[in-house]
């Protein structure tokens, strides 16, 4: 956990401190890199890798990665918020420092180097990384390191971002370099040795192969002419290289080698699946000035404008191409299968059209990603590409609006089931289903906040109130409002507002909802406020978070309903003595408790019935008293007479008894 | 007309002078010195008997009471005697004897007209001190409960 600012140092998880005064250059691989220090004493070199702001970390890796130590992997150690260089906070992960600085890609590496010290020690340590189940993707020249002295090299840090946000189109399948930086989701291992053997072929050569084509002109080309052809052209590779290299760049992800079988070459080499390069077509496909030549160039072209792609299919000019020039009937057959029924849709709507092209795109392109509203993407993507749509710039909203209507029509099991030999369909349908729950929940703790924080499970709150504050963790989240409380202009919010309601829903588990859904269920603000007391109390006794007296006061001055709802003024006096000093302790469990108990409360109630019924009992006796001079005339002549009567009769005795006694 | 003559009730009342009648009567046969004797030594009780309207005569009965206590020892000292004429006719003019009975007759009827002035008195103040505490209790749950004051009665 990250402490507060000021002049005690930060460390990360209680040991690691970030050391901003030596950079080290590179080593980040895109991303500033700090040294780092273990306060414990570790004896590997250490550095901190500083996360851009709207990426979020790759949870899943650093979770599975964390304390492995991996050989030939800066694998991450841990992560969490520390002052950055302009003494704001920031996201860093520690991860293992490199041996030295990153390859020299500018020369010529013979074929015995390339194979030994770089494809060996990456294949293995990849092979780690899939018996985990989780990937790199981060491979490329100036992401590996190698001491000074040689040897064989690191693979450096890739967790800091989403996956395969920083690489090149050059080092990433098709399928993976036309989608948003973002939305790349996690792939395979085979899209690592991908990465590998583009990665070999640069170090190779001693230089990049497509210097000078930016990443959609690359895109393009290995699109048009597949990815070894578009890589190499007329360039020679030693032979075994080239052979491996071939491989390892096929089209289909099943086709590339194992990391396993690549730490053996010679193996790899002789086991190499042969692939046929695309079909190619008698004569292109020709629309808005762009000519495609094959089934995939075509799926790109007609996925990047739905409107005239819906309008290529519904015209049959799709369909005919498919059957007349590149000789596909099947493909072609299959698309009137699946595009009709939301072609009749297009006509009502961009969401109809994206739904087509979409289905139509998975057909063509069995292997490329998802298509919707012109943006590519892998459906385990969808998190960080919702933070990126989040973050200000242009055209931010209109991404959001897209991924919303995505996630609302759960087109990516639609998509999954047109190529379920691909992917785990029921999964990403489930996947599909609970996101749109999520999305569709009513409430402070629903919507698109909530699947931001779900789907990222190390995205930091993004609530105005924890201005200048990182809070990753739910044990932060306390002490984090606590230092809030101090700011005047916090106070006159809400203590628990939208983003800090999703924030909590998605870190929680279930024994929450309850306070949650009292958040926004419009049951009045005194409610809403003893809903977030009772949250924010919970959280404090669950994660035994420090005394917070000033959180205490701004959630009770917006609970202050409830103690003038005591009717017994002297209860209320105590009430609030009370108040005041649970509040100056700082402790809201026991606030809870004060100003939420049902059974005083219902004994108030009692005694104000009783009291009521006193007081008019008390008014009718009065009104009897006011009114009552005639009967008590009346009863005093009565009176007086009796009293009379029995003095006469007293008389008469005693004079009885003076006789007798005479 | 007969009917209805018929069925009316007896009034009690003058079937109880009729009585009282009858044993005045009776009284004076037997014995006309003791009539005379208590007729005069209760001249004040009989006088209120006939002047009280009151349901249940209570000033005739106080007066009565009173003028029999104080005329028990002058009838005592006359059946002592030979209960004669001259008897009572002596004690008759005996004033001390008759100003007493007819000052205890008095200091009856004074009682009878001044113990209800008395008594009201006292119920007044009761009744005010009964007030004062009513009123002072409401103040109380009034500052207790936050219960509205009470209003202002006849506006």
């Amino acid at each position: 956990m990250a402490k507060p600012g000021g002049s005690a140092e930060t460390l990360i998880a209680e040991q690691y401190a970030v050391d901003l005064a030596r950079p080290l250059p590179d080593a980040g691989a895109g991303l500033p890199a700090y040294a780092a220090i273990d306060r414990r004493g570790g004896a590997a070199p250490l550095m901190a890798v500083q996360a851009r702001s709207g990426a979020p970390l790759r949870a899943r890796m650093i979770a599975a990665l964390s304390g492995t130590g991996i050989e030939g992997l800066c694998a991450p150690v841990t992560c969490g918020p520390a002052p950055g260089p302009d003494g704001r906070m920031a996201l860093f992960v520690i991860c293992q420092a490199p041996p030295g600085p990153r390859l020299d890609a500018t020369r010529p590496w013979s074929e015995a180097v390339v194979i030994d010290e770089v494809l060996r020690p990456v294949a293995t340590a990849l092979d780690r990384l899939q018996g985990r189940h989780v990937t790199h993707r981060g491979i490329r020249p100036n992401n590996l390191f190698r001491a000074v002295n040689g040897g064989p090299v690191t693979l450096g840090a890739a967790w800091a971002g989403p996956p395969a946000a920083l690489q090149p189109a050059l080092f990433e399948p098709p399928y993976s370099a036309c989608c948003h930086p973002a939305g790349r989701g996690d792939g395979a291992i085979a899209d690592d040795v991908y990465a590998l053997a583009v990665t070999l072929i640069v170090l190779a050569l001693g230089r990049n192969p497509l210097h000078g084509l930016d990443d959609e002109a690359i895109l393009q080309r290995k699109l048009e002419l597949g990815s070894h052809a578009a890589l190499l052209g007329t360039e020679r590779l030693p032979p075994l290289l080239g052979d491996l290299v071939r491989g390892m760049l096929a089209e289909d992800p099943d086709h590339r080698p194992t990391p396993i079988l690549l730490t053996q070459p010679s193996v790899a080499r002789s086991r190499r699946v042969a692939t046929r390069p695309p079909r190619r077509a008698q004569w292109p496909f020709e629309t808005g000035g762009t000519e495609v030549w094959n089934a995939r160039g075509l799926a790109r072209v007609i996925a990047h404008d739905p409107s005239q792609g819906a309008q290529l299919l519904r015209n049959g000019a799709v369909g005919n191409w498919l059957r007349r020039s590149l000789g596909d009937a099947a493909a072609a057959t299959r698309i009137e299968d699946v595009v009709p029924a939301h072609a009749d849709a297009a006509a009502g709507g961009p969401t109809g059209e994206s739904l087509a092209v979409m289905r139509a795109a998975a057909v063509l392109d069995p292997l490329a990603p998802l298509f919707w509203h012109g943006r590519a993407l892998w459906p385990d993507g969808i998190g960080p590409l919702l933070v990126a749509a989040a973050q200000p710039g242009p055209g931010g909203a209109a991404d959001a609006a897209a991924l919303e209507e995505l996630i609302s029509t759960e087109a990516a099991a639609s998509w999954a089931a047109l190529r379920a030999e691909r992917c785990d369909v029921a999964l990403v349908r489930q996947e599909a289903r609970q996101n749109r729950m999520w999305l569709r929940l009513s409430g402070l703790e629903g919507g698109m906040p909530r699947l931001c924080y779900t789907l990222n499970p190390l995205l930091p709150c993004s609530s105005p109130l924890l201005d200048g504050q990182t809070v990753v963790r739910l044990p932060d989240l306390v002490p984090a409002l606590e230092r809030a409380a101090a700011r005047p202009e916090a106070r006159r919010l809400n203590a628990v507002d939208r983003d800090i309601a999703a924030f909590i829903a998605a870190r929680s588990d279930t024994n929450l909802a309850h306070e949650l859904v009292g958040l926004g269920n419009g049951s009045g603000e005194g409610r809403m406020a003893m809903a977030r007391l009772r949250l924010l109390a919970q959280l404090q006794d669950r994660f035994r978070c420090p005394p917070c007296p000033t959180l205490a006061r701004w959630v009770t001055e917006e609970c202050v309903a409830p103690p003038n709802e005591w009717r017994n003024r002297t209860r209320r006096r105590q009430m609030h003595e009370r108040l005041d000093a649970l509040i100056a302790a700082g402790w809201l469990p026991a606030l809870v408790e004060l100003v939420d108990d049902a059974q005083a409360r219902e004994a108030d109630k009692a005694g104000l019935r009783h009291a009521e019924e006193a007081v008019r009992a008390i008014d009718a006796e009065l009104a009897a008293l006011a009114t009552g001079a005639g009967r008590r005339t009346a009863a005093a002549r009565r009176l007086g007479h009796e009293i009379a009567a029995g003095g006469g009769l007293t008389a008469v005795v005693a004079a009885m008894a003076l006789l007798c006694l005479a | 007309m007969k009917a209805a003559r018929d069925r009316a009730p007896p009034r009690r009342g003058a079937s109880l002078l009729w009585l009282q009648g009858l044993l005045c009567g009776a009284l004076i046969a037997v014995s006309i010195s003791t009539a005379l004797l208590l007729a005069a030594l209760l001249l004040p009780g009989l006088a209120a008997v006939l002047l009280d309207r009151e349901p249940g005569r209570p000033v005739a009965r106080t007066v009565l009471l009173f003028g029999v206590a104080a005329s028990a020892a002058p009838f005592t000292r006359y059946w002592e005697s030979a209960h004669t004429i001259d008897a009572a006719l002596g004690i008759i003019g005996d004033p001390m004897a008759l100003g007493i009975a007819w000052l205890a007759a008095g200091f009856g009827w004074a009682l009878t007209e001044f113990a209800p002035v008395a008594a009201r008195l006292v119920l007044e103040a009761a009744d005010r001190r009964r007030i004062v505490q009513l009123k002072a209790e409401r103040t109380a749950y009034e500052e207790e409960w936050g219960l509205p004051p009470q209003e202002p009665a006849g506006d």
